[in-house]
């Protein structure tokens, strides 16, 4: 009996969302990478991630890896751009946290528009995880943007109407935040829906946990949207996923602790590139659309990866 | 699959004799249905109810051991598509290729890195789990001589090799040991499949693609053969992803008999490239691989595809825990902050990492609260003042520590007062952050 | 629907029409037909009739069919002697008049120079600011979409002073609102009380006419078109954006002549509501805007109140004002002895709080009140009764949601620094300490904190909160007997509530973050199995957070009443539960029972071998006769699976009259640990004798007695337990 290829092709499809003149979405199989199970129109995209401040606390090997430029984000995106060959920018506007440097919402927003005005690849704008004042900052880099078409995040339940507003006001997409959790995605996304924002206008950030620190349940939520999206077809549930994979990765003590103090872990290159590109890998499976990595090395090893499935 | 607790205690005599080990019918009947028990332990089922119940409960992909003693593997066994729906049982254990062709220095130094590579992590080992001994040379005498040493660490093995005297040899030499043969193919399957018949061993199923493998399975299935594992030889990583997915799918949902069997992937025939190797590595065991075999035994490779491992493999509906304890965390002393929290794995992880962070030398009491998060168990009764003031009192915290200060997560604050009272005269209890991102810049701030 | 406005709407409208007619007429003799007309920088023409309408007017020679239109909608004028539905007839009256009053603003922008200024505020010279340019829009806009501003003030007409002109602007931009004016004095007035006007302050003069009110629609309109992605011509949906999204209202400050009256029917259309300072007529029935549209002879000083309420605008409070901190971090704090200041009820005294629902005129919302001494009034140490007496109003209130605000309480105070509050109803113990005295706390901070916290968290269900606070021991012995009938009313409420005496059941899917099939129905007889939720909470918060985890499921389609199956529900449980569960019996345990999360209080187990069913609860450690001990049991009978003998539920459900309706009801039970019996002695006592039987708590076997099945089965052959009659479940 010859073997049957048991193809896996749903009737409904993930929404596509554009972003400036790049898309994301739109494929009817489980992830981005199951191109033998159907098109993928839109194959997962990489997204570089910049900081707006010269990072603090970052382990020596991205640092290295970035380079010179890291107190800069627009040569730290162009960088990004050129060099490492992102498809996407990332742009975080970690000095805003009110805890931290609280930087105004107007100097953040002058930053995103130096960022956007520098590079031509679409940008993605996420906040300092402040819910509060990531909704005013949005509103200020969505104004500054205006004409352009980025992502804006992370609207969460506590702030959904102003990054929404913003969204809807400028004409700007969404990452809609929610903890880990298939309902309270859907419920955010309905949210934003009755504030008026389309749902071509969403991508679901569901909360990434890094390797060892909690990946194993974006996994598992990651595809419960997914069957819950493709298979039942739960409109509030189709949209694209984001995924903040380098900050989660490098959070890791596993991928920042030297040799030197702990021997048996071995390189801390290899050990940090891999920690950054096994977590993507998992991610990818899971169905990101849009993986935020930190490390050229990492992006590279995601893109071989990926590549493969798109030959 | 598929029967229900009570239909299957329909089936088992009903007489609680208790000979399984279990109490009542009921709870064996409940235990055969989560697939945590074998219909064998029971005595006096009938064969017609035994028949049906393995039927039943066996789960469609052939779940079996490869090696010996406390370092054998079992492989197999999957019963979802997703974890979600139940758990992945046996996790894919990762075996390190040396071939005959290497030196006897590489040869010794790859045995001696699989051999002591090991992590330990939430009471779990992380280990390299199987050598895969390749005779590269065609040259039976060299290959006898590495499998001598590498039978010496005591690793499962895996016995590759073409030639099919030397297969019998090596077979017949180590079967107690319990190595897998590798390989069967549509060419030799039918002498293989005495080989492994004989030693009772099992063996890999090979060909190109899953329609070829298909025809190999058939072929040692009719000779008797059960332990298989199948490997389709994927040249490239979408192949490789495809045909596991594939195998998986065909055995799960459409019970498909002939891919009904662990994986075999051996990722180093998709890449020469040693970090994309990794990457794949682990990239296959989230999907569905049963076995992966790698070239390179470099720990800071292990860990990263171990740890995915294991996240995947954790059973989503019992946490990861972690034990009670105190654990010292940058170089404590009797000044230091102590904080108290769950052992539930992940709040010890994101916790300790964050103390860590802060570079702020801290005692980490993680108290028994059967794997629940702070709320949950909270809620559940397991993390509220009488219970952790008995834990804190059962410690020597107090002679690690001068003060008599404790820091409760922010999320439990409503239990300071009532704690403070149990833990008695001198304690303060101090209020922490809700989230352990906010514990470097609480720490900081922390006086004595 | 009054007459007289709808003649004098009507009327009001004709008169536009022919005065807009002449002056267009006028503007098309100077400039001719190819003339461009635009208000500055706005890409959505003349915002009302390009929206409304689907019609870009870009020349003047673009207006003329404009006009016909208008004259197509002017109504015929009421007649005395007919009666029609004449609110039909108004609005049509009234969006002929907006369109009108726009053409006439537009045509203003012809002249030179133009009569307004065009510019972001007001400056000394310039008070009329005239149409708002997209920039303004998109900026402003922004903060009507996040909620930052609810909505507008239209303002028609003129204060009788500066001085309540200006009280009367405060009170708005108090209320986050922007504060639109045309068709008066108003803005003059309000500059003349120093107030600096513009977008900016949010204080936003338009023009000297009522008809420069058309810029606040437009507003309105181009919100709809730029934030709800609403095409232009839509009409309806651009009027129903307004009316659910944009909380504006007109407040009619002096005399309504017919043109206002035309105007204010426009409004109306937006589902914006008139609150009239004179006595006019009033239009109450509800229809088009949320609640009433016309609402007239209301007092200045309570104007804004009132306009708030009709319009359905929530109060937020954003600051709690007390002069201690508040937060979670001080609902565990405990009050010791020597640190407190007082001590209120408590076992040495007696007290209790309570939460009873008013009309919404019996309320006047943020109104505190203490009756008897305060605390700098009261001896240092003592002990004094006390009764927290709150009263409620609000349009989607319900007296059943009264024990549900009530239980808030408690944590609500506790999270004050230096205020300890413990148990609940009748049973309240309260101390404050001498450091919350010191800082100024007095006894109408609780009432601060309650009005300020329930608005902020039940919001959906609540408009107005007063609090009055007893310390005078006689009032507070009085009210208690009062409150004490209330609680006995609620519990007799709620236990007589059955399931067939309501049409709607309650989902949680709160564990679905653990337990992806779980679906809990709540009905009144079951309560949630984690034993937290009841159905009234369930609906109390499905009201509160309508996309939240508690949702209605509609009862119908009786599939088996006696095992409680109903097609919508089984429709609904297999949708959330992502179509894992195909079907429900909602009191049935052997077959398609309900699934269980993690959280159930209890479990209830078939004991085959006796044809019975144990219950077992999470603080019983031991063996149970099933031959698996608690923990054991929850790992696998949960994560959201159908386990057909087995079943998690709340302790309570013991007691109700559905528990093993299915499989014989009570009589079935067989064994339960000593203590959670005892917990349910005198319920279990209640429903054994209801069911006529015998002696039946002393018929259930508990650890003392066994703790397996064959124990069990001697024992129950002992005492001769009703299990042993009934006809064998299989």
């Amino acid at each position: 009996m010859a073997f049957k290829e048991p193809v896996e092709k749903y009737n409904n499809s993930i929404t596509e969302v554009s972003i400036s003149d790049l898309k994301v979405g739109g494929q009817s199989v489980l992830t981005g990478i199951y191109s033998f199970d159907g098109p993928v129109p839109n194959p997962p995209k990489i997204a570089m991630e910049v900081l707006d401040v010269k990072p603090e606390e970052w382990p020596q090997t991205l640092v290295d890896a970035v380079g010179d430029v890291y107190d800069d984000p627009v040569k730290w995106a162009l960088k990004c751009q050129n060099e490492f060959k992102a498809d996407m920018i990332c742009l975080s506007l970690v000095s805003t946290d009110p805890n931290g440097m609280n930087r105004s919402a107007e100097e953040a927003a002058k930053t995103a528009k130096a960022v956007l005005d520098a590079i031509n690849i679409p940008l993605i704008v996420y906040g300092s995880l402040n819910s509060e004042k990531d909704g005013e900052v949005m509103k200020a880099v969505g104004e500054a943007c205006h004409g352009k078409v980025i992502l804006l995040g992370p609207a969460d339940d506590e702030n959904y109407r102003t990054v929404g507003g913003a969204s809807l006001g400028y004409q700007h997409k969404v990452a809609a935040a929610s903890p880990i959790d298939v309902n309270l995605a859907k419920q955010l996304n309905i949210l934003l829906g009755n504030l008026g924002v389309p749902l071509e206008s969403i991508v679901i950030d569901p909360t990434t946990g890094g390797l060892g620190y909690g990946i194993e349940y974006t996994f598992s939520v990651m595809q419960r949207i997914r069957l819950a999206a493709l298979a039942q077809g739960d409109d509030k549930l189709k949209s694209p996923f984001i995924n903040m994979i380098g900050k989660e990765a490098w959070k890791a003590r596993e991928a920042k602790i030297s040799e030197s103090e702990e021997p048996s872990f071995g390189n801390l290159a290899t050990r940090g590139i891999l920690w950054e590109a096994i977590t993507a890998i998992n991610l990818l499976i899971a169905g990101s659309d849009i993986m935020v990595l930190r490390h050229p090395e990492s992006v590279k090893l995601v893109r071989s990866f990926m590549n493969e499935f798109f030959k | 699959m598929g029967l229900t607790g009570i239909q299957i205690y329909k089936l088992l005599p009903q007489t609680n004799c208790k000979e399984c080990g279990e109490p009542t019918c009921l709870a064996f009947a409940m235990k055969l249905a989560a697939g945590k028990a074998d219909i064998s332990l029971c005595p006096y089922v009938s064969e017609d109810a035994k028949a049906k119940l393995s039927e039943a409960t066996a789960p469609p992909i052939r779940e079996f051991t490869i090696g010996t003693g406390t370092n054998a593997v079992k492989v197999g066994g999957e019963t979802v598509m997703f974890r979600h729906e139940k758990t992945f049982f046996n996790p894919t254990p990762v075996a390190v290729m040396i071939k005959d062709t290497e030196s006897d220095d590489v040869v010794a130094s790859k045995l001696e890195r699989i051999k002591s590579i090991c992590f330990e992590r939430v009471g779990k080992k992380l280990c390299v789990d199987m050598v895969a001994l390749k005779n590269e040379s065609g040259d039976k005498a060299k290959f006898m001589t590495l499998l001598e040493k590498a039978s010496a660490i005591d690793k499962p093995m895996i016995i590759m090799t073409d030639n099919l005297e030397t297969l019998k040899e090596s077979a017949e030499k180590y079967k107690d040991k319990r190595p897998i043969l590798y390989a069967a193919t549509s060419a030799n399957a039918d002498e293989v499949a005495k080989i492994a018949s004989a030693t009772g061993l099992p063996v890999v199923a090979k060909g190109n693609g899953l329609d070829e493998v298909s025809s190999v399975t058939a072929k040692l299935a009719s000779a008797g053969i059960k332990d298989i594992a199948i490997d389709s030889s994927a040249k490239n990583i979408k192949d490789a992803v495809k045909d596991n997915v594939f195998a998986r799918r065909a055995s799960i949902k459409q019970k498909i008999k002939e891919v009904g069997y662990p994986t075999f992937v051996v990722v180093n025939e998709i890449t020469q490239d040693p970090m994309l190797e990794a990457v794949i590595a682990a990239g296959l065991i989230s999907q569905y691989a049963g076995i992966v075999v790698i070239s390179d035994p470099d720990p800071a490779k292990i860990l990263p595809i171990t740890v995915s491992r294991m996240n995947v493999f954790t059973d989503p509906q019992r946490p990861m825990v972690v034990e009670q304890g105190i654990y010292p965390i940058n170089n404590p002393d009797e000044n230091s902050p102590v904080i108290i929290t769950v052992n539930f794995a992940l709040t010890y992880f994101i916790v300790s990492a964050e103390i860590e962070a802060s570079r702020v030398p801290c005692w980490l009491m993680i108290m028994d609260t059967e794997g629940l998060s702070v709320l949950t168990a909270w809620s559940a009764g397991k993390f509220v003042a009488d219970a952790m003031a008995a834990y804190v009192k059962k410690t020597d915290i107090t002679q690690k520590v001068k003060h008599r200060k404790i820091i409760i997560p922010g999320y439990v604050a409503q239990l300071s007062g009532e704690f403070q009272e149990e833990l008695g005269e001198g304690w303060e209890v101090q209020i922490g952050p809700r989230e352990a991102a906010d514990l470097p810049k609480f720490l900081k701030m922390w006086k004595l | 629907m009054s007459k007289i406005i709808a003649s004098s709407a009507i009327r009001g409208a004709y008169k536009v029409f022919d005065r807009v007619s002449k002056k267009y007429e006028e503007a098309l003799q100077k400039f001719g037909p190819d003339k461009k007309v635009e208000l500055p920088n706005t890409g959505y023409y003349l915002p009302v009739i390009y929206g409304l309408l689907g019609h870009p007017v870009k020349t003047l020679g673009d207006m003329k069919p404009v006009l016909e239109k208008c004259k197509s909608l002017l109504p015929p004028h009421v007649e005395d002697k007919i009666w029609v539905p004449y609110l039909g007839h108004t609005l049509d009256a009234g969006a002929a008049t907006l369109f009108l009053f726009e053409i006439e603003e537009a045509l203003k922008y012809l002249e030179d120079p133009i009569p307004y200024f065009v510019a972001e505020d007001c400056d000394e010279d310039h008070l009329w600011l005239g149409a708002a340019d997209d920039i303004i829009l998109r900026k402003r806009g922004v903060e009507f979409v996040d909620g930052t501003a609810p909505g507008f003030a239209a303002i028609v007409g003129q204060a009788p002073d500066v001085e309540t002109a200006v009280k009367l602007a405060r009170q708005l931009i108090d209320k986050q609102l922007y504060v639109f004016m045309a068709g008066g004095k108003f803005a003059e007035q309000l500059k003349q009380g120093g107030m600096q006007l513009g977008w900016s302050t949010r204080l936003v003069p338009f023009g000297e006419p009522v008809s420069a009110h058309i810029f606040s629609l437009g507003f309105a309109t181009r919100a709809a078109l730029a934030f709800g992605g609403i095409k232009p011509g839509d009409y309806k949906n651009i009027l129903l954006y307004n009316k659910n999204r944009v909380f504006a209202f007109v407040l009619a400050l002096d005399e309504v002549d017919e043109e206002r009256y035309a105007a204010a029917a426009g409004a109306i259309n937006y589902g914006f509501p008139a609150i009239a300072h004179t006595n006019i007529p009033q239009i109450l029935p509800t229809g088009i805007c949320t609640y009433e549209h016309v609402v007239s002879n209301v007092p200045l000083d309570e104007i804004v109140d009132r306009a708030v309420e009709v319009r359905g605008l929530k109060v937020t409070v954003t600051k709690i004002d007390i002069p201690v901190s508040y937060g979670p971090a001080y609902e565990g704090e405990r009050i010791k002895k020597e640190n407190m200041r007082v001590e209120l009820g408590g076992p040495k005294s007696f007290g209790f709080e309570f939460c009873q629902m008013k009309d919404m005129d019996e309320v006047k919302d943020g109104h505190f009140e203490v009756i008897g001494p305060d605390l700098d009034e009261i001896p240092e140490g003592a002990t004094v009764p006390i009764a927290i007496w709150v009263e409620v109003a609000g349009r989607k209130m319900q007296e059943d949601f009264e024990p549900i605000l009530e239980r808030q309480f408690h944590h609500l105070l506790n999270q004050a620094e230096g205020v300890l509050h413990i148990g609940q109803r009748d049973i309240i113990w309260m101390r404050i300490t001498k450091k919350a005295f010191d800082s100024g706390f007095r006894l109408k901070h609780l009432g601060t904190i309650l009005h300020a916290k329930l608005h902020n968290d039940f919001g959906n269900i609540l408009d107005k909160i007063q609090v009055k606070i007893y310390t005078d021991p006689e009032k507070v012995k009085e009210l208690l007997e009062v409150a004490r009938k209330t609680y006995r009313k609620r519990e007799e409420r709620m236990a007589g509530m059955t399931d067939e005496s309501v049409d709607v059941f309650y989902s949680c899917t709160l564990c679905q973050s653990f337990a992806p099939t779980h679906v809990c129905v709540v009905t009144p007889e079951r309560p949630g199995l984690c034993g937290a939720y009841n159905w009234l909470d369930c609906r109390a918060a499905y009201e509160i957070n309508p996309t939240g985890p508690n949702q209605p499921i509609a009862k119908a389609d009786e599939i088996d009443p006696l095992k409680g199956q109903w097609g919508t529900v089984n429709q609904f449980v297999y949708e959330k539960s992502g179509n894992a569960i195909e079907r429900f019996n909602a009191y049935s345990i052997m077959e398609d029972p309900m699934t269980s999360c993690g959280c159930f209080e209890a479990i209830t187990v078939v004991l085959p071998m006796t044809q019975g069913f144990m219950v077992v609860d999470r603080d019983y450690n031991g063996m149970t006769p099933c031959g698996m001990a608690f923990s054991t049991l929850a790992g696998q009978v949960g994560g959201g699976a159908q386990t057909p003998g087995f079943v998690g539920m709340s302790r309570q459900y013991v007691l109700s009259k559905k528990f093993l309706l299915a499989e014989g009801g009570l009589k079935r039970l067989v064994w339960m640990p000593k203590a959670l019996k005892e917990f349910l002695k005198e319920g279990l006592e209640k429903r054994a004798q209801e069911l006529g039987l015998e002696d039946f708590y002393n018929k259930i076997a508990d650890e003392t007695v066994a703790t397996t099945e064959e124990e069990l089965m001697e024992f129950l052959q002992k005492v001769n337990h009703p299990v042993l009659s009934m006809e064998p479940l299989f």
